[in-house]
């Protein structure tokens, strides 16, 4: 299958050539990512999909430059990242990528909006006061900022990490199975969200998933199986997820 | 059960380990303290065994018999017992204060002690040479020949009777029991007993011992010297009798220092229990799951109990032993430490009893275990369902300001506020008594209001490190206190024991300072010369040699020694009180003798008028203007202790004055003390005054010129005693610090374990906040900066409540006469507080290491 699309030719943020991921060494040895070449154009909502054990999260958590490769090259925009330190990763994660856990994004010490500037002022930066406000506005955050995580419902916490992923305008955004813990309806909340960021904000999102609804959302599907790259959709619905699927045999 | 809970240790081995330490100190205090008294017995036992070795019969002064305790066994006692058949060797026994000159020329009061008829009456080891035989010779104790550099062979000053030097000859050392030499830290030396009498004063034999002849046993031999001595007023008995009565005050000596340190080993432990408690508590938080777990496949509640608390059992037990084991080492150290003190090697004892063992697992484990108690109760409370649950993100406790808790607090506040009033108002022992319980209670109530104030408190000392590091400082005191009761009780272990060290510091400091005011008050004297011989007087001719120096503006010699005061009429019925007395020239009164005068005046002194001292005269039910019939002990005649025989003075009281420290209880005109006691060998102290204009360094030059000729002078100047005195509070401060530093080591102990447990607990939110772009280093102030609030709440609360409690002691202790001033020693409280941070500082580093260490992957899947 040609990798090759118009839009991947206008602009890519994030591109991964020939990664290689091993876990453990000798017998135990398992190539959780074997050589996998892959592009993600910007303003794309990408989902990256595969059985159990396929390397999704293990290629996530590379490009997002939260786990070192063994071999291959990473790119988020211009910049090479497997070869950076620890500290200029860091400088790179705070400034240029947002991120969406299934749980555990918040910290539970601080309020809704200082969950959502933490980036931010961890950076030494200001928010834009009219971003903010659109964020909060579309999320429907407004009347939450005051609050602590534990007085939020498990679909609230969930938008208030997708305000923190957003509020610094970064080149992508990340997401790990953000609606796994969630209800459908507030699962279909967040998904909306982050198509309307790329559609009507011009934002970049790479979301890992197991549930084709999900990926339903996104413009192109990516399938892994066994730490190489399985075939790709655009434009998926539901049922051409679940065929796809079938046909790798999960 | 018992192979999950084999488990459940091995799995948390690590995090079990830091609070074991915990335990172990506290243990180590307390066996270290048994077994150092055990060798302090044992060395002292050494000693008197060395007195008592060989020795078949002793004779001894009764105490109740007047006649013999003030002369003492005479030489015709010794004759007599030589002379009683089956004696094979008899010696008395008998040690004089001779003054040994020293390299300066300054004379030391040193004891001098007769050699024995035969070698086994000998009290001492010989090292090297052998026994004085000659008037010439003498053996001196090791440690002396050390500390002067005296080989064998080479010479040594003695002062006789007329303070005219004789050289002797040093033909041997030898070594005393250890524990004389360190309790009084006097040079000794030997000598043939001829020459004693020509080189001190001696009060006749303090004992004479005897040997018996092959055959005769001891108590055979006793009675045959008890008839032979018709048994007027002394006491005989045989060696083994001797023995036996030696070892029991021995035991009594040793115990009262093992009961002071046992008291900081409570403490020591109070601050270990705390810790404990806080450990299982978050292990216990951190373990809900695996705990409903179990409830779930069938664990009955009292079977969590058990679980728990065998687990803090092997806990007590592990950590006993290593505490055990520290313990010895402890007391080793200690050893070594007083002997460097008395500049000795001294012999490292290490008694280790049955029951220092007992007692160190049995502290070791109850300790452990009564901590634990109440998180295995709050285990057991542990629904089953939680199993099934997810917990809720952000699951902290919620502290509820429970009004069960308030009122606690309210009560024992108001009671330690009450006991601390009354204890201002009631007089000076009961005061203190009353104040010191109710510092204990306040204290209490503090650390029972811990979870509702540390959370301001860390607020409002998180604004300094917030304001200098931005955001990782920010979340540090968010973290510091998201979980109140937790941090109370880490907060509380190094609150106690700053706060005990801070009030003991304070009230010294306190005490320290307002003598040191009262002798710059009362002696504005700028040197004082006094004899280093207690009982030889200045010669007169000393005060005309330093009359004569130039740079001097006023010499004035002082008389001292012990009087009776009794009203005119009872005088002759009862004798009365004994007190120190002073004769002072007139001229030194208001220049360099100042007491504060309460009643009366005092510019000078007539021949007829004497000036009491507040407390004197109040023990006498004396009072301005009342009539007192002095009489003034003649000290040649060693009427120390009886001075009521000679003639009596009648004298008017003219002045009551408020004084300490060194002021006599009683002051008259020096022609009126040679009055009512003509026999007088000289001055007891000479105080003096520079001319103005003459610098310190040239005033003491001269006054060391002018007494030169008299050896056992000894200048001190004001400055000196402040010093002296100062010292020897330090030096009680730091024997203080160093006990109550364990306890704080042992708290620190606990900030670490909090942190560690804390990190482990926070995995999760770590490896958030790295994901969103905190770095390693921030991560590391992170932690550092919570460890530091922790510390500066603990060690400012506890510096806070100890000068607020020393305020209040100083109050109590104060009285209408004698106001102590509160004065917080700042430069120590300074190095205090930055201890605490330094501390806490070290504190973090392991757990902070570890945090930083993470992966963000591994974590994030992990938790």
């Amino acid at each position: 299958m040609s990798v090759a699309t118009p839009q991947a030719a206008v602009r890519t943020a994030v591109t991964a050539q020939d990664v290689v991921k091993v876990y453990g060494r000798g017998e135990t040895a398992v190539r959780a990512l074997a050589g996998i070449s892959i592009g993600f154009a910007a303003g794309e909502f990408t989902a990256i999909m595969g059985p159990s054990g396929s390397g999704k999260s293990t290629l996530m958590h590379c490009l997002a430059g939260l786990d070192t490769v063994d071999a291959g090259t990473i790119h988020i925009g211009r910049t090479e990242i497997t070869r950076l330190a620890d500290r200029e990763l860091t400088k790179l994660r705070r400034d240029r990528i947002g991120f969406v856990f299934q749980a555990f994004n918040l910290l539970p010490t601080l309020t809704a909006e200082q969950n959502i500037l933490l980036g931010l002022e961890l950076a030494g930066r200001r928010p834009h006061k009219a971003w903010f406000d659109q964020i909060i506005d579309v999320l429907g955050l407004r009347d939450r900022l005051r609050h602590k995580p534990s007085e939020l419902s498990g679909g609230q916490q969930q938008r208030v990490a997708c305000a923190r992923a957003l509020i610094a305008q970064p080149d992508v955004v990340f997401a790990d199975e953000p609606t796994g813990n969630l209800d459908s309806r507030s699962g279909a909340e967040v998904l909306d969200f982050l198509r309307m960021s790329v559609k009507r904000l011009g934002q970049t999102v790479i979301m890992v998933t197991h549930d084709p609804v999900a990926a339903a959302y996104a413009d192109r599907v990516v399938l892994l199986a066994d730490g190489t790259l399985a075939g790709e959709l655009r434009q998926p619905t539901r049922d051409s997820v679940l065929a796809a699927l079938k046909h790798l045999g999960a | 059960m018992l192979r999950t809970i084999v488990a459940g240790l091995r799995a948390r081995t690590a995090r079990l380990v830091l609070s074991s330490v915990a335990i172990a100190l506290g243990v180590a205090l307390v066996t270290g303290t048994l077994v150092l008294g055990d060798a302090i017995k044992a060395s002292v036992a050494d000693e008197f065994a060395r007195d008592a070795r060989n020795v078949d019969v002793a004779v001894d002064p009764n105490t109740s018999h007047s006649a013999t305790e003030r002369a003492g066994l005479t030489p015709a006692m010794l004759d007599t017992v030589r002379r009683v058949p089956g004696v094979a060797a008899a010696d008395g026994r008998q040690s004089v204060a001779v003054p040994l000159v020293h390299a300066g020329g300054r004379a030391k009061p040193a004891l001098g002690v007769a050699v024995a008829s035969d070698p086994r009456l000998r009290p001492y080891d010989l090292v090297s040479g052998r026994d004085p035989e000659r008037p010439d010779e003498v053996t001196v104790d090791q440690r002396t020949a050390a500390a002067d550099h005296i080989p064998l062979g080479g010479q040594l000053t003695l002062l006789d009777r007329r303070n005219t030097p004789h050289r002797f000859t040093v033909v041997g050392t030898y070594q005393q029991g250890t524990s004389r030499s360190e309790a009084f830290l006097a040079d000794q030396v030997v000598l043939l007993p001829s020459v004693l009498p020509t080189l001190g004063e001696g009060h006749g034999y303090e004992q004479i011992v005897a040997v018996a002849a092959p055959g005769v046993d001891q108590a055979q031999l006793a009675a045959r010297v008890r008839s032979a001595l018709g048994a007027a007023g002394v006491t005989v008995r045989t060696g083994a009798e001797l023995t036996q009565q030696r070892l029991r005050s021995v035991a009594e000596s040793a115990g009262s220092f093992s009961t002071f340190l046992l008291v900081f080993a409570l403490v020591a432990l109070v601050v270990a229990a705390m810790v404990i408690y806080n450990t299982f508590t978050i292990l216990l938080a951190q373990r809900t799951r695996e705990i409903a777990l179990m409830r779930c496949v069938g664990a009955s509640r009292p079977q969590v109990f058990r679980s728990v608390l065998a687990e803090a059992i092997a806990m007590g037990l592990a950590a006993s032993g290593l505490g055990l084991l520290g313990g010895l080492g402890l007391s080793a150290a200690l050893q070594r430490a007083v002997g460097a003190l008395g500049g000795t090697a001294t012999t490292v004892r290490l008694p280790l009893s049955g029951s220092t063992v007992i007692v160190g697992f049995a502290v070791g484990v109850l300790v452990t275990v009564l901590s634990a108690v109440v998180p295995a109760l709050r285990a057991t409370r542990v629904p089953p369902v939680t199993a099934l649950r997810a917990l809720p993100e952000g699951h902290d406790e919620v502290m509820r300001t429970s009004r069960k808790r308030i009122a606690f607090v309210l009560l024992l506040a108001l009671a330690g506020s009450g006991l601390a009033a009354l204890g201002l108002v009631a007089g000076r022992d009961t005061g203190m008594l009353l104040t010191g319980a109710g510092t204990v209670a306040l204290l209490g109530a503090v650390v029972a209001a811990g979870p509702l104030i540390v959370g301001p408190i860390n607020r409002l000392l998180g604004v300094i490190p917030g304001a200098l590091f931005g955001v990782p400082a920010r979340l540090a005191s968010a973290n510091a206190t998201r979980n109140p009761r937790r941090t109370a009780a880490t907060t509380a272990a190094l609150m106690i024991g700053v706060t005990i060290v801070t009030m003991i510091t304070v009230v010294a400091n306190s005490g320290k300072q307002t003598v040191n005011a009262e002798i710059d008050k009362q002696f504005p004297a700028d040197f004082t010369v006094t004899s280093a011989i207690s009982d030889r007087a200045l010669p007169a001719s000393l005060v005309d040699d330093l009359r004569r120096t130039g740079e001097l503006r006023l010499v004035a010699p002082e008389y001292r020694g012990y009087a009776t005061l009794d009203r005119p009429g009872t005088a002759g019925a009862t004798p009365g009180d004994t007190f120190s007395i002073s004769g002072v020239g007139t001229d030194s009164l208001g220049e360099l003798l100042r007491p504060t005068v309460v009643a009366g005046r005092l510019d000078r002194l007539g021949g007829d008028e004497i000036a009491l001292r507040d407390t004197a005269a109040r023990e006498a039910g004396l009072h301005v203007g009342d009539r007192v019939s002095v009489r003034v002990a003649d000290l040649a005649e060693d009427e120390r202790v009886d001075p009521g025989r000679g003639p009596a003075t009648t004298l008017r009281v003219v002045a009551i004055y408020h004084g300490s420290g060194p002021l006599a209880s009683a002051l008259v005109d020096a022609a009126a003390y040679t009055r009512m006691q003509p026999n007088v060998a000289g001055f007891d102290r000479i105080l003096v005054r520079l001319r103005d204009g003459v610098s310190a360094a040239n005033g003491r030059d001269a006054v060391e010129r002018a007494t030169r000729a008299v050896p056992i002078a000894e200048i001190d100047s004001a400055a000196q005693t402040k010093e002296e005195l100062n010292s020897e509070v330090n030096k009680v401060l730091a024997l203080v610090w160093a006990l109550i530093g364990l306890a704080v080591v042992i708290a620190l102990f606990g900030i670490a374990n909090t942190l560690t447990l804390s990190v482990i607990e926070r995995t999760r939110e770590s490896a958030l906040l790295r994901a969103l772009g905190l770095t390693r280093g921030q991560l590391r102030l992170m932690l550092l900066v919570e460890s530091v609030l922790l510390g500066v709440a603990g060690a400012g609360l506890g510096m806070l409540l100890g000068s607020g409690f020393a305020w209040l002691l100083d109050r109590s202790l104060s009285t209408k006469d004698e106001v102590i001033t509160f004065a917080v020693p700042f430069d120590q409280v300074g190095v205090m507080l930055l201890t605490a941070v330094v501390a806490a500082v070290l504190a973090a580093v392991l757990p902070a290491r570890r945090a930083a260490r993470t992966s963000v992957v591994a974590a994030m899947v992990d938790a």
